[in-house]
Parts: C-alpha cells; sequence; structure tokens
C-alpha cells in the first residue's frame, strides 16, 4: 500500500504507461429493464432512467441492494439488455453490441480474476486479444504492477494474494486496457473497513490523474461521498436525485434520499404563509422561516429534514426539549429528545468539553433555519 | 409483456452473438435428429401398416397377447423388487459411509466403480458360474445337477447386485451434505440417537430415498443384458423388444413394445426430476461448516457394518470369477489352468476388440466437448429453446438403450440419411447416449463458478468461442476430463443400443461376448470379458495419470 502511495505522489509521472485513454461519455435514454419473475410477475429492475455521465466525470449510482444500479451498470456494460432504452457511449449507440465490443472495462465485486492464471496472465488476457506484440504487453503489465504497488507478484496464482492485492489486480487488468470508460460494481464491499477507506482514495487519485470517465455502483454511501463528482440516488428502479454529494446530502430531492444519505430527522410540518423569499412552517410547535423551490400552498402537509449534528443543544434556546436517551460514543454525545411529541435525533460534537444531558434531563435547541430543508410530505 | 414477448426479451442478447446463436442452433438440430427424431420413428412405427397407412393393430396386439401382458407384469414387478432392495441395500451402505466409523470404506467405492468398468452384464455371468448348472457353488460343491438360476430369482439378485451402487452414491451424497448440527440440536434437546435418525435424519433424505428408488427402476426397467443373459423365461419388455424385433423380424410389433417400455421410462424420469427432483431440502451448494463426528458404537457398527461387508465380499468374489474363470479349462468340470480361451480370442476375435477400442476412443472427445458446451449453455444463458435443450438432452438418459438402438436402425436406414451399418451410427449413438453424465457434472461444476469470471473475459474483449475455450473449459477441466473418461467407458462396455447397430463391418466387444454366453462358451466370454475389464483399466488409468500430472482430478461417479 505504501508503494502504491509513493509512486502516486513521488514519482514524475507514475500513470505514463496509461497514455491513450480517451475517456468518453455515457449516456442512457429511458432506459427500462423488465425482468420475467418467479411466477410470472414482472420486476421492473430499472423504470425509465435518463442519465448523462460527462467525459472523465466519476459518476456513483448509490442505493439500496435491488434498487436497479447493477442492472444499469451492466447494461451498460453489455451482459444485460435493456428491454426498452437506449444507451450511448460517446456518440455511439452500442445497445446491439456485445460486452466484447464494447470499450468499457469493469473492476468486479468479486474481482473475478482468472483463478487458471497467473497474474500476469489475469493481466495480459485483455491486451492478448487486442493482438499487441509480446514485448509491449510485457511492458504494460509491468508497468501497470509497478503502478499498483505489485511488483514481484507476475507469477503468483489470485488466490495466492491478499484481498486488497486481488482488488488492486482486478483494477490493474481493468485500467491496462486503457478504456474509454470505466465501471465498478461494488469494488470495495468484500474489503475489510480499513482497507476500504484506503482504497476509495487510492481509486479516486488514480480516477482524477488519468481522467477516465468512472460508473461506480454502491450501497456505501461513505465511498458515494468521498470518490463521486456527482451521485445518482436509486430506488426501485426509479432516480431519486442526480447532485454533487453536497447537493444530496444537503438539499436532498426527497424523503427517501434524506433517510438514504446520512442520518436525518424527518419531521412533520405544516406550511402556514408564503412569503416571496421563503416560507413560514410550523415544526416542532414553533414557526421557522425556510427557503425551498418547491411550489407549495399554505396548508400543505411537508416534511422538514433536519441533520442531528445541525443543532445546537444547550442549557437556554428557543426550543425546550426532554432527554430520552443519552449515549456518550467518544467523539461525540448521541441524544434522543423528545420534542412536542416528536422523537428527534441530536449529536454534540466534542462533548467533554460541554454540558452533557442526562435521561430526564430538560434542554434547549438551537436550530439555524438554513439548516431546515423541505421534502414533500 | 406476454410470455413470448418474455422469451423474445431473452433472445436478444443471443441474436447479438452470432457465435451464441449458431451454436445453440447446432445443438438443437443435433438433438432433434439424434434423439427426438429416432423417439419419433419408434412410436410412428407401431401405428403404420406394411403398406403404409394407419393401423392400430400392432398396439392392440400388444395389449391382447397374453404372452405381452405378462412381459409387462414382470418387469415391472422386478423393477418394483429390485428398486426397493437396491435403496434399501444403498442406503444401509450409504449410512455407513457417511455416519459410520468403520475401517473398509474404501471398498465401497471400488463396489461402486465396478458395475461401471465392467460389461453390463459381468454379474449375470460370474452369477451362472457360481450358481448355473455347472455353477462351482451349485455343481461342483453341493452337486446338484438341474439348478436353474435363470429366471426371475437370478435376475433380481444380480440386478440388485448391479444397480444398488446407484442408490449407495446419489444417499452418500445427501446424508454427507446434512449439517451435524442438526443432528447436534436434536441431541441438545434430548433426543436419542435413534429418535434423532427417525425424526431428523430420513425426513431430510426423504426426497433422496425416492429418487434413488426412481433411479433404478429406470435402470433396471432398461436392463438389456442381465434380462437376456440370465432372465431365462422371465422375459422382461427390454429383452422382448429385441427378441420380438431381431429374432422374429417383426420391426412393427417390437416398435409397439418399445413404446411401452419408453412410457415406463419417461414417466419415471420426468417424476424423478420435476416431482421428487425438487424436493430436496438438503442444500447442495457447498459443504456443510463442519466434519461429522463419526459413530463409534461398537453394536451399531456391527449391524451395519457386516451386512456391508458381507455384500461387498461377495460383489468381489463374483467380480473375480470372471478373470479366473478365463483361465481354466472348463469351467463346473474342469479346472485345469490354460491359456486356449486367449487363443481362441487372439485368433479368431479381435476385430470386436480393436473396432470398440476405436469407436470409444472416437466418440470421446466429441461426447466430452459437446457435454460441456450443452452444461455452459444451459446454466450460463438464456435463450428459446433453453428448456427442450435441457430436456431432451437429459431424456437420453431416461431412455431404454433397446428402445434408441431399435429408433437408429429405424431413422437412419432410409434417405435422407443413411447410417446402418456404418461407424457413424455406433459412435452417435454413444455420444447421445453418454453425454448427459458429462453435462451433469459440468452443470454441477459450472454452477459452483462464479460467472463474472466469465464476464470479465469477455468485458476484456473476448468473444463467445475465446470464453469458453479460454476460461469456461479451463475451469470446469475437471468435469471434462471426467466426462471424458466416463463417456470412454461407457462406449466400451455398452450393449443395449449398440446390438441393434453392429453389422459385419463394425462388431463390437460386449456383443460378442453376449453371443458366446448365448452358445455356452463361458470361457471365452470370459477371457473376452477379461480383456475388456483391462482395456478399460488401462485407458482410465493411463488417462489419470497424465491429467494427474496436470493437477486435473477426475471423478468417476
Amino acid at each position: 500500500m505504501l508503494a502504491l502511495k509513493e509512486k502516486l505522489t513521488d514519482r514524475g509521472d507514475p500513470l505514463s504507461i496509461i497514455n491513450n485513454i480517451n475517456s468518453k461519455s455515457v449516456a442512457v435514454k429511458n432506459l427500462e429493464k423488465i425482468y420475467a419473475g418467479h411466477n410470472g410477475k414482472q420486476v421492473k429492475a430499472v423504470d425509465t432512467v435518463s442519465l448523462e455521465i460527462k467525459p472523465g466525470e466519476f459518476m456513483t449510482l448509490l442505493g439500496p441492494s435491488g434498487c436497479g444500479k447493477t442492472t444499469i451498470l451492466r447494461m451498460i456494460a453489455g451482459f444485460e439488455t435493456p428491454t426498452r432504452g437506449d444507451i450511448y457511449i460517446g456518440s455511439e449507440r452500442v445497445n446491439s453490441q456485445t460486452p466484447d465490443k464494447r470499450d468499457t472495462a469493469m473492476v468486479f465485486q468479486s474481482y473475478a480474476l482468472f483463478p487458471h492464471l497467473n497474474i500476469f496472465e489475469n493481466i495480459a488476457y485483455g491486451l492478448k486479444i487486442k493482438k499487441l506484440n509480446k514485448t509491449v504487453i510485457k511492458e504494460k503489465v509491468e508497468g501497470i504492477l509497478d503502478l499498483m504497488g505489485l511488483n514481484g507478484m507476475e507469477g503468483r496464482a489470485p488466490n495466492q494474494l491478499s484481498g486488497g492485492q486481488q482488488q488492486r489486480i482486478a483494477l490493474a487488468r481493468a485500467l491496462v486496457m486503457e478504456p474509454s470508460v470505466l465501471l465498478f460494481d461494488e469494488p470495495l464491499s468484500n474489503l475489510d473497513a480499513k482497507l476500504r477507506v484506503y482504497m476509495r482514495s487510492e481509486i479516486r487519485k488514480i480516477q482524477q490523474k488519468i481522467g477516465i470517465t468512472s460508473i461506480y455502483v454502491t450501497h456505501d454511501q461513505a465511498e458515494a461521498m468521498s470518490m463521486s463528482d456527482r451521485v445518482i440516488v436509486m430506488n426501485k428502479g426509479i432516480v431519486e436525485q442526480v447532485g454533487t454529494p453536497d447537493e444530496i446530502y444537503n438539499k436532498p430531492a426527497s424523503r427517501f434520499v434524506a433517510d438514504f444519505i446520512g442520518v436525518a430527522n424527518i419531521l412533520d410540518a405544516e406550511v402556514m404563509a408564503i412569503a416571496q423569499k421563503s416560507i413560514t412552517v410550523k415544526c416542532m410547535d414553533h414557526l421557522f422561516d425556510v427557503s425551498t423551490t418547491l411550489n407549495l400552498q399554505a396548508g400543505d402537509q411537508i416534511k422538514i429534514i433536519l441533520r442531528p449534528e445541525a443543532v445546537q443543544i444547550g442549557e437556554a434556546g428557543k426550543i425546550p426539549v426532554i432527554v430520552e436517551e443519552s449515549v456518550f460514543m467518544g467523539a461525540y454525545q448521541d441524544y434522543k429528545l423528545v420534542v412536542n411529541g416528536q422523537i428527534l435525533m441530536v449529536i454534540d460534537y466534542n462533548p467533554s468539553q460541554k454540558t452533557v444531558f442526562a435521561v430526564g434531563d430538560k434542554a434547549y435547541l438551537t436550530i439555524n433555519e438554513a439548516n431546515l430543508h423541505i421534502v414533500k410530505g | 409483456m406476454s410470455i413470448i414477448d418474455r422469451q423474445l426479451e431473452e433472445m436478444k442478447k443471443v441474436i447479438r452473438d452470432p457465435i451464441l446463436l449458431v451454436t445453440i442452433i447446432a445443438v438443437i438440430i443435433s438433438l432433434i435428429i439424434f434423439t427426438l427424431w429416432p423417439i419419433y420413428e419408434v412410436l410412428v412405427e407401431g401405428f403404420l401398416a406394411k403398406d403404409g397407412t394407419f393401423t392400430l393393430k400392432y398396439y392392440q396386439d400388444v395389449f391382447r397377447q397374453s404372452e405381452n401382458m405378462r412381459v409387462l407384469g414382470n418387469t415391472l414387478l422386478l423393477g418394483f423388487v429390485v428398486s426397493l432392495f437396491s435403496t434399501a441395500i444403498g442406503f444401509l451402505f450409504a449410512y455407513a459411509d457417511a455416519f459410520i466409523k468403520i475401517r473398509f470404506k474404501r471398498l465401497f467405492n471400488v463396489i461402486a466403480i465396478l458395475p461401471i468398468v465392467s460389461p453390463p452384464f459381468a454379474l449375470a455371468m460370474a452369477f451362472i458360474m457360481l450358481f448355473g448348472q455347472r455353477g462351482f457353488v451349485t455343481y461342483s460343491l453341493l452337486g446338484i445337477k438341474d439348478a436353474n438360476i435363470y429366471g426371475f430369482a437370478g435376475l433380481a439378485t444380480v440386478q440388485v447386485l448391479a444397480f444398488f451402487p446407484t442408490a449407495y452414491l446419489v444417499l452418500a451424497g445427501l446424508l454427507k451434505q446434512i449439517d451435524p448440527s442438526y443432528e447436534e440440536a436434536a441431541r441438545n434437546m434430548g433426543a436419542s440417537r435413534w429418535h434423532i435418525f427417525k425424526t431428523v435424519i430420513l425426513p431430510l433424505v426423504t426426497p433422496g430415498i425416492a429418487n434413488s428408488f426412481l433411479l433404478v427402476f429406470i435402470q433396471t426397467v432398461a436392463d438389456f443384458g442381465n434380462a437376456m443373459v440370465i432372465g431365462g423365461n422371465y422375459t422382461t419388455l427390454a429383452a422382448k423388444v429385441y427378441l420380438q424385433a431381431m429374432g422374429n423380424y417383426d420391426i412393427k410389433g417390437g416398435t409397439a413394445l418399445a413404446t411401452l417400455l419408453l412410457m415406463i421410462s419417461v414417466l419415471m424420469f420426468v417424476v424423478q426430476k420435476y416431482w421428487v427432483g425438487g424436493r430436496s431440502y438438503v442444500t447442495v451448494t457447498g459443504k456443510p461448516s463442519r466434519q461429522r463426528e463419526l459413530i463409534n458404537d461398537p453394536i451399531i457398527s456391527w449391524i451395519v457394518g457386516v451386512p456391508c461387508a458381507l455384500i461387498s465380499l461377495f460383489i468381489l468374489v463374483l467380480y473375480i470369477l470372471i478373470p479366473y474363470g478365463s483361465f481354466v479349462n472348463l469351467w463346473g468340470i474342469d479346472f485345469t489352468p490354460t491359456l486356449k480361451h486367449y487363443g481362441y480370442v487372439l485368433s479368431l476375435g479381435l476385430k470386436p476388440i480393436l473396432d470398440t477400442t476405436y469407436l470409444a476412443l472416437l466418440s470421446m472427445p466429441i461426447t466430452g466437448i459437446m457435454g460441456m458446451v450443452i452444461a455452459f449453455l444451459i446454466v450460463r444463458k438464456q435463450f428459446i429453446g433453453r428448456g427442450m435443450i435441457e430436456f431432451t438432452s437429459m431424456l437420453s438418459m431416461a431412455i431404454p438403450g433397446t428402445v434408441i438402438g431399435m429408433g437408429y436402425i429405424l431413422a437412419y436406414n432410409d434417405e435422407p440419411l443413411v447410417l446402418t451399418g456404418t461407424a457413424t451410427i455406433i459412435v452417435l449413438s454413444f455420444l447421445f447416449r453418454n453425454m448427459p453424465v458429462g453435462i451433469r457434472a459440468g452443470v454441477a461444476s459450472l454452477q459452483q463458478i462464479d460467472p463474472a469470471i466469465e464476464e470479465a473475459a469477455q468485458d476484456l474483449g473476448a468473444n463467445s468461442f475465446k470464453v469458453f475455450t479460454s476460461v469456461t473449459i479451463p475451469l470446469i477441466s475437471s468435469a471434462f476430463f471426467s466426462g471424458l473418461v466416463y463417456s470412454f467407458v461407457r462406449s466400451m462396455t455398452a450393449i443395449s443400443a449398440v446390438i441393434f447397430l453392429v453389422s459385419a463391418s463394425y462388431n463390437l466387444l460386449t456383443v460378442a461376448i453376449m453371443s458366446q454366453v448365448d452358445v455356452g462358451r463361458l470361457g471365452v466370454a470370459a477371457a473376452y470379458s477379461t480383456v475388456l475389464i483391462v482395456i478399460v483399466l488401462a485407458v482410465t488409468g493411463i488417462l489419470k495419470l497424465l491429467l494427474g500430472r496436470m493437477g486435473i482430478k477426475i471423478n468417476m461417479q
């Protein structure tokens, strides 16, 4: 791992062996995939999805299992055929191309290294099919192994490598093909927590240096947040929101997005009055002026999204609460509060320097209205 | 979306891939021509009068003649009795293998392999050598002058000994898959061993027991070799079809009987595959979490171990009799050692030995490759006709050899495809009869392999053909070579189908042995059988050795 880090930072241009990448955009238009489920019922895995991914962009498809994210990725790679809709890589419609004809390379969740081939042969597999000459292949394989910090592993069998090493071989095998688009299918889910954190920054660094279009499927929001230029949040085959990590966290388009990304208090509220720049809502028996792009009317029942860390708890403030649970988590104190019959999760960082409330205590909340975000009920 | 739409949906992937499409079409066409067409010919032939008009006469004859009804009754009774005893003995062996600490378990493997590597009627021959008119036990030891082993008792015993290994293998596989923690949980709740056996083990393997009963039933009903050699007057359908068609030159009467036989087998096959097959509680994915603590109780070990030991010993003795019998002057009368039977074989009948080995070797690679291709299509691809390929290719396992043999001579005797008397027809029958085992092995091992590995290859630019040759085949090489070896062995020992197909230009060993038994030259038959077993063991031994050097293990079961 260290070796990899050094390669990326110390050498002049460590990625010189990958010099031929022609990143392309990817677009899907009205994509739909219907499976024939058991008992004859149809399952709409992907429901009329349209997306555009710019050249060089790192786009993450994020969502719970079964949301259709992997199906979209596999349709882009060519392993699945769309029921309806079109897929473009660059300006070319690729629906009728088999995976071997598409200029994509995939890093699989299980790595899918060929168990009967050694590391050299694994990485060289696609290059041999391209019919490159032997010295070029050797140069490229050694170069990419060098880049991955795995030199000297050429002769090993995949099962002689650790999970992290296998992961990097899988990435090397895809990168060495210099594809126009790199596809990742939950590539880090089989690694332990620490290695996962490390690998996600490594993958992101390499991706940015090369500038390769990348589509990354994961159900791990931390991966999505830390790696992506933009994130597509999916649920039950439809796109809930497309946005930067900041947008999906702070301005979730739906209750689902708010709930899926991080921890969110989803509070009942009612629209009281509409003003020019903001609207007045009643929430937790208090009135707040909140700005929104939604088109609302007085009397609408809505939901307010409030992140637990966006609330200040103290001995004085606007909103009185009763502490129902109080758990010391080290970096923060985790509160479960009751306010006007609603439960509110609040976290307070660096608790050792602050007043810590115990179960049954009365406390007060201060809420900055800029932290309130409205979604439709 | 209608069913047709859904199927078209699945076809999209296939249609854009020409190599795959051509392969699928080729496989479907070959299955239609070489499996379905012959069966169709058998079914139809019995409905056509000599002048080609429709008639029910032959089928009416089947049911009208009391002789035929007796044969049908014989067949069903024999199937039932043999399946019952085979399953019981098979279960005993399987239980001993999976649960009990006994020493001679390795012998079980030998016992299970012997019926596969020897001619199908080897046990019947050995049985005659022991209990026949000039039998070692009956004549030499007990001095009985007119011992008659031919008939129900002899045939049923021989079949039980030949077919119980099938039940043993099925049941041992299941019993070994049962997670020992079930028993521990039951024991933890206070159940005794016997109670656990009754309430946990037995219910878990009930579908397996039904399964092995049906598998043995199919084998018994289709068994031609033993029925011919030791059946005597107790005629079964498999033998009757041949006798009627080839003995009485009544092809049409033969096909009507063959249809009846086919109905029984296919019915059992369908029940086995679709009704019982889907009911297993025991998962077949992976191995149980831990090794089972084997039962070390001396009483249980004796109760189960002694019958297993006795049966194994008896079977070994029977098989040893065959080479022994080939070296004595006149079995039952004069036990002086001699090589004269081998002299006879060398001077007169080397041709069947060479023909058989040549044809078996020729069909071996074709069977192996085609089996893997079909397994690959079944497991990995979605397309219209997939179900048909799966069903048809496995069906040929259930079709009695006599039926398919008859179908081949009916189908390939006239234009458009004239094959009778050629080597091709024999190779084809080997191919389509021996493929199912390779397919099953291929399917099982493909299901263990992450499909992403093949997808990765395709993603890196390999087309379907390249994926298959560079990734699929190497990954399932063990199943592939097991299929190869199995196909060779089965080709060497086949008789029921090929007895219809041999000709002056191509004669086969098993057929030659049977005709020697028929004329009473037991010594020559034993010599031929010994040669056959030696060739089988030599070829499989060499293959095993070569593959072992390449690090590939083959599994004959």
